[in-house]
């Protein structure tokens, strides 16, 4: 038995007993909770100031791009022109509240519900396939309640939170040795994704699996599964997509050969056009301009919106693509209408907001209390860039077109709430920093006991 | 342990403070800073060209279609004017779509727009379209029917888009000067086409930022309105007054003359060369400029092959639209001699009162016969002319005079003062076509040893002009010597008013001197005065002329009816004779021999153009006639009104200003009168005063009154109960005798109408060139 394996098994074995053998370990921070009980949490900083106010600020800013983005489409489609921003406001001011409620509940009351909240979330995943509202040829929503009360929500988007509670949560449970290994690090992560992403499929929700996908790996990589995992995973998902691929790129190079002009089939143009929908949409994406009424149509619009911003922007509330030109304005898009109005400038306040938002959440993680709190807060803050990045990025037709909306920006009520609950559970674990440096027992093993 | 524990920790510690720094690198920092290259990428490096490419869709072009400019007559009044209209359109797309009733819009539509129904169920047949025409240019008053029909069956697919469409409020009048315009409203002929330019304005263009569903947006930065240019108004030198006049006179005569190929008159104020009026016939309205006239159509009918019947409909509708006194060239004839007579003077070679002597026919070197045997040339008159001044042999047309005088002027003269009138070119007059003339080459011409085409030539023949030619050489004989640029627009004004162009008198150059003018004025008075012109006289006017009879080198329609040789009977006429302000050149082409008068340009064309004169001067010129004591007699007597009142009252009126009566029954007061008040009567006319009796309305039949004496004429019409009413030579005129009646013999007119006679030189009937 070499050193290593003796290591592992010590390792596992302190990481097993760690809840019970309270041999004053410390917090992987060398840092110690102050107090064990929520009154005594209060006593500490609070929630964290800088973290809320960035995040009430892009809320604000959120809402009047949405009255701004959606009057017309709100004037066309529901003859009021306040019509989405009321609904859009009341689910703010409703989430606000929410967010608030949230920061107050113990990190450990939300580890103990993580693991019901991901087979919740998988229920509903399978609920919406079954009794889901179809919406453009896929079935994504789940609406609770008839008539005017009813409203609808998406079951991926309480998804993504339930995999990062409960990943964060099995990651602290496996512990940091067993995370090393390929039967805890990754077969149990892999194997719910993989539950999680079939479901989705089905809908199908290609955005949510990328994000789901992208997410939890992140999890997992925070969580300590080995760095050769994922290279595997990298490498075995570059051959398939090779497999996938290639015949295909043959074809189009062999295309090209057959007009005998030596310099086509050395610079062969691309066609993914036999991949189906992908492919379709990674056509559009090379070359928008190649079917401008067709697919490429929104990339053109919201490219032409973004582009005519220029620097300063059109000002606020001028835009002309809302005007009908660009679909999704107020949606998925309403940040090529920001880009619009406000000009570079504006889109890079509002990115350099994001990005705040998201070193300030990095920065909350390294300090939390435990590594449950930490996993949470890395897997919410780094849900919060991949959002903000396959966003700006669709807009600007840096990656292909897909679905993915702008966080606390993007009109739709229940996606904003579950956000909200997202940055009060941030909040929450912010609470929990201790103040002092103390030399005292790690909590986390007694909060997943 | 704790040594090794804490290592252990320290690593794991490690590991997600590593683990999170790189997260927080690439997505806290990595992520945005490719975000924001991206972003600068798209807006600063090419805000331009999106800018560019978002503008192009959000812009929206549409055209401001400009009014097409009016066309008015000198006197302002409309000939020529664009309206609003619209066409009505289906798309029988939407129709198939809306479950709409066919055959109730087809039925609807044909009733209210006058198109077939058929054609409409045919057109809504097909299904896949959504712009069938179902009629272009409709009228205001059809497509407010259109859409109360709409209404009522609340029908979907029947839609209107904005035209415009040519009215030409006075029909065929001045037709073929006006031209007319295709379905689109460009110019197709006539002033139409030739100011096309100017008429047809610029259309304009709105620029505006909307949104996709192509409403308006409030950005004022990007609307843009580049307003119509209203096409140019255009007011012609053509009198309306004028031209009615003189289409009326000319279509009397091509009726009662029986003129078979047409007829042309120009109406031109030779002092400015302005077209007063134009008329040719056949003519055609330019409203439904497609439509022959019913005599052709009849022709038309007649013809049973599909092909030969639209290319006969085809000839007819060109020959219809042809202003023939630009296009259409002729032998002048003897009312050439004016210019011939004109370079004689100018060149000295005689004055009015030198003498000439006429056996009948002059010898002309080099003109033989088939059998190359000398071949003298006639006088008209075969027993000749005898001695007779320069200005008798006008009076006579005398053609031995105007040879010798030719003939000693030399071909090279000649010519030079045939290019001097205008004769060669073209007049370069202002409308759509003009033909060229056609002239002896000049080697041939020139020839010393033959004088055959000179001498021909002197006295109008062998040789083709234009009838705008012509007319305006003869300006240049009386109006002081000035070849003036006939024209027919007086100017060109924008939509505000503003003048863009004006038309001033232009002279050529002149021709003769305004001595040898003041001659020609001089003779062609005489020529009227007691010459072959006679018949053109208008009582207390001085009107000069000159008359022509040639034969028709180009036959355009050969026909076997009564016309013996295909003559061209023409007439110019100008008065005042001392001081000319209209000029009119008469051509008849081809007058049937069979009315009894002489096709000659003095017993057909000179008492037309008489007539015509007789009603532009005082009408439309507003130049008086100055009656001596003699003429007073001859004149027409307006019937007063005597119906109220005593017989013997109405006696009295009726005697005051030169009338006679018959009293029908006995009564004492007048019941009715014939003809009735304001009528007018030859001087000494009956009028029948009804006394306690009424006035029968039985029919008479119109007797033949050609070649009577005015007596007897009116003693044939009183017999019937008609009256007599005299145009041309005075009545009291003892070699006056009735050329032609305005209706016709044994035509039923009421009881009581005058009938209007044109009398005529007898002599003039029987001796004629």
């Amino acid at each position: 038995m070499d050193r290593r394996t003796v290591q592992n098994q010590i390792d596992e074995f302190e990481d097993i007993h760690a809840g019970v053998i309270l041999d004053g370990m410390p917090t992987w921070k060398d840092r110690e909770l102050s107090s064990e009980t929520v009154d005594d949490v209060e006593k500490g900083p609070g929630v964290d100031k800088p973290f809320l106010v960035i995040t009430l600020v892009l809320l604000t800013i959120g809402l009047i791009m949405v009255l701004s983005a959606s009057f017309v489409s709100a004037s066309y489609m529901t003859g009021d022109p306040l019509g989405f921003f009321m609904r859009q406001a009341m689910f703010a001011v409703s989430g606000v509240a929410l967010m608030l409620v949230v920061s107050r509940i113990s990190v450990r009351f939300i580890s103990r519900w993580s693991t019901a909240l991901l087979f919740g979330s998988i229920t509903l995943l399978i609920l919406v396939l079954l009794i889901g509202i179809r919406v453009n040829g896929a079935t994504r929503w789940l609406s609770i309640g008839e008539g005017t009360g009813s409203f609808s929500f998406q079951p991926s988007e309480i998804a993504k939170l339930a995999v990062i509670l409960s990943f964060a949560q099995m990651a602290c449970k496996f512990g940091v040795s067993r995370m090393r290994t390929f039967k805890y690090g990754v077969l149990p992560f892999v194997v719910l994704t993989a539950t999680i992403v079939i479901l989705l499929y089905f809908q199908p929700h290609v955005s949510a699996i990328i994000i789901i996908a992208v997410t939890a790996a992140i999890m997992m990589f925070a969580g300590g599964t080995r760095l050769r995992y994922f290279l595997l995973a990298i490498i075995g998902a570059a051959f398939l997509a090779a497999i996938v691929m290639l015949p295909n790129l043959v074809s189009s190079v062999r295309d090209s050969g057959v007009q005998g002009i030596a310099t086509e089939v050395e610079n062969p143009q691309l066609d993914f056009s036999g991949m189906g929908h992908w492919g379709r949409r990674i056509d559009i994406w090379l070359d928008p301009d190649a079917d401008p009424l067709g697919g490429g149509f929104q990339t053109r619009q919201s490219l032409n919106a973004i582009g005519s911003g220029g620097l300063l922007g059109q000002g606020l509330g001028q835009s002309r693509q809302k005007h009908q030109y660009l679909p999704e304005e107020h949606n998925d898009f309403i940040f090529a209408i920001i880009s619009e109005e406000l000009g570079f400038v504006g889109a890079m306040l509002i990115l350099m907001l994001f990005a705040l938002l998201v070193i300030r959440g990095y920065w909350l993680a390294l300090n939390a209390k435990d590594r449950f709190s930490a996993l949470v807060v890395i897997g919410i803050t780094s849900l919060m860039a991949i959002q903000v990045f396959f966003n700006v990025a669709v807009v600007t037709n840096l990656i292909p077109a897909t679905g993915i909306p702008l966080p606390l920006f993007s009109y739709g009520g229940t996606a904003l709430w579950i956000q909200l609950v997202q940055m009060g559970i941030v909040l929450a674990v912010s609470r929990e920093i201790p103040l002092i440096k103390k030399d005292e027992p790690d909590e986390d093993m007694e909060a997943l006991s | 342990m704790g040594h090794r524990k804490n290592g252990k920790k320290n690593v794991s510690k490690r590991g997600l403070l590593v683990r999170t720094m790189f997260l927080l690198a690439v997505c806290g920092i990595v992520a945005f800073v490719a975000l924001a290259v991206r972003l600068y990428d798209v807006q600063i490096v090419n805000h331009s060209y999106f800018h560019a490419r978002a503008l192009s869709g959000q812009l929206r072009h549409s055209t401001i279609s400009a009014t097409r400019g009016t066309i008015f007559d000198a006197s302002g009044q409309i000939l020529a004017k664009s309206a609003a209209v619209e066409n009505v359109f289906i798309s029988p797309l939407e129709m198939a779509r809306e479950n709409q009733n066919v055959w109730l819009i087809a039925d609807g539509l044909s009733e209210i727009l006058g198109v077939d129904r058929d054609m409409i169920v045919e057109r809504a047949s097909r299904t896949n379209s959504q712009y069938q025409i179902i009629k272009l240019k409709a009228d205001a008053d059809e497509v407010a029917g259109v859409r109360e029909f709409i209404r009522e069956h609340g029908l979907r697919g029947i839609h209107f888009e904005p035209n415009s469409r040519r009215y030409f409020p006075n029909d065929s009048l001045a037709g073929q000067i006006i031209g007319f315009v295709g379905t689109d409203n460009t110019g197709l002929d006539g002033v139409e086409r030739r100011y096309e330019r100017y008429l047809t304005g610029v259309n304009g263009r709105n620029v505006r930022l909307t949104s996709a569903r192509g409403t308006q947006l409030s950005f004022r930065d990007f609307e843009d309105t580049f307003e119509a240019q209203d096409g140019h108004d255009i007011t012609l030198t053509i009198d309306a007054s004028i031209q009615y006049l003189v289409e009326k006179h000319l279509e009397a005569a091509i009726d009662q003359y029986t003129v078979l190929n047409g007829a042309v008159c120009i109406a031109m104020n030779p002092r400015t060369g302005a077209i007063l009026a134009m008329a040719s016939y056949p003519n055609f309205n330019p409203n439904e400029f497609l439509q022959v006239s019913d005599r052709d159509m009849q022709r038309l009918e007649q013809i049973e092959d599909e092909e030969e019947f639209r290319a006969a409909l085809r000839d007819a509708q060109f020959r219809q639209w042809r202003n023939r006194a630009l296009t259409d060239t002729y032998e002048p004839g003897s009312v050439f001699k004016i210019i011939t007579m004109a370079m004689a003077l100018e060149e000295n070679l005689a004055n009015l009162n030198t003498y000439f002597d006429c056996h009948g026919s002059i010898s002309v070197l080099g003109r033989v016969d088939r059998n190359q045997n000398p071949l003298r040339l006639n006088c008209w008159r075969r027993r000749g002319h005898g001695t007779q001044t320069f200005d008798q042999a006008m009076q006579n047309s005398c053609n031995v005079v105007f040879v010798d005088l030719a003939v000693r002027l030399g071909a090279r003269r000649f010519y030079s003062y045939i290019d001097a009138f205008g004769l060669f070119e073209r007049t370069g007059i202002d409308n759509a076509s003009e033909s060229r003339s056609l002239w002896w080459d000049e080697n041939l011409f020139f020839n010393r040893h033959n004088h055959s085409q000179l001498a021909a030539a002197s006295i109008g023949q062998t040789f083709n002009v234009t009838p705008i030619q012509m007319i305006s050489a003869v300006s240049a004989t009386i109006n002081g010597g000035y070849l003036m640029q006939p024209h027919i627009v007086q100017s060109i004004t924008d939509s505000n008013g503003n003048i863009i162009r004006e038309q001033e008198p232009t002279v050529i150059r002149q021709v003769i001197s305004a001595g040898t003018s003041a001659m020609m004025r001089e003779t062609l008075e005489n020529v009227v005065e007691t010459g072959t012109g006679r018949n053109a006289q208008v009582i207390g006017y001085r009107v000069g002329g000159k008359t022509g009879t040639s034969e028709n080198v180009v036959q355009i329609v050969t026909s076997g009816d009564g016309a013996l040789k295909d003559l061209t009977a023409s007439f110019v006429g100008f008065a005042p004779a001392d001081d000319p302000e209209i000029v009119i050149l008469l051509l008849l082409d081809t007058p049937c021999h069979s009315t009894g008068l002489s096709v000659t340009g003095g017993a057909m064309a000179a008492p037309v153009v008489g007539n015509m004169l007789a009603d532009i001067l005082p009408l439309a010129l507003g130049i008086m006639p100055q009656y001596s004591e003699d003429q007073m007699q001859d004149l027409s007597i307006i019937v007063p009104r005597v119906t109220e009142g005593y017989v013997g009252n109405a006696i009295g009126r009726l005697r005051s200003v030169g009338l006679t009566y018959t009293i029908v029954g006995d009564g004492n007061s007048v019941t009715a009168q014939l003809p009735a008040p304001n009528a007018q009567v030859a001087p000494g006319t009956a009028v029948l005063v009804f006394a306690g009796v009424d006035a029968h309305d039985s029919e008479v039949t119109v007797p033949n009154l050609s070649g009577m004496t005015f007596e007897g004429a009116r003693r044939a019409l009183e017999n019937r109960g008609l009256f007599i009413r005299t145009t041309g030579v005075p009545m009291s005129d003892v070699r006056a005798r009735v050329s032609v009646q305005s209706v016709s013999a044994g035509a039923g007119v009421p009881h009581g109408t005058v009938i209007e006679v044109t009398l005529i030189d007898k002599e003039v009937i029987e001796l004629m060139h």
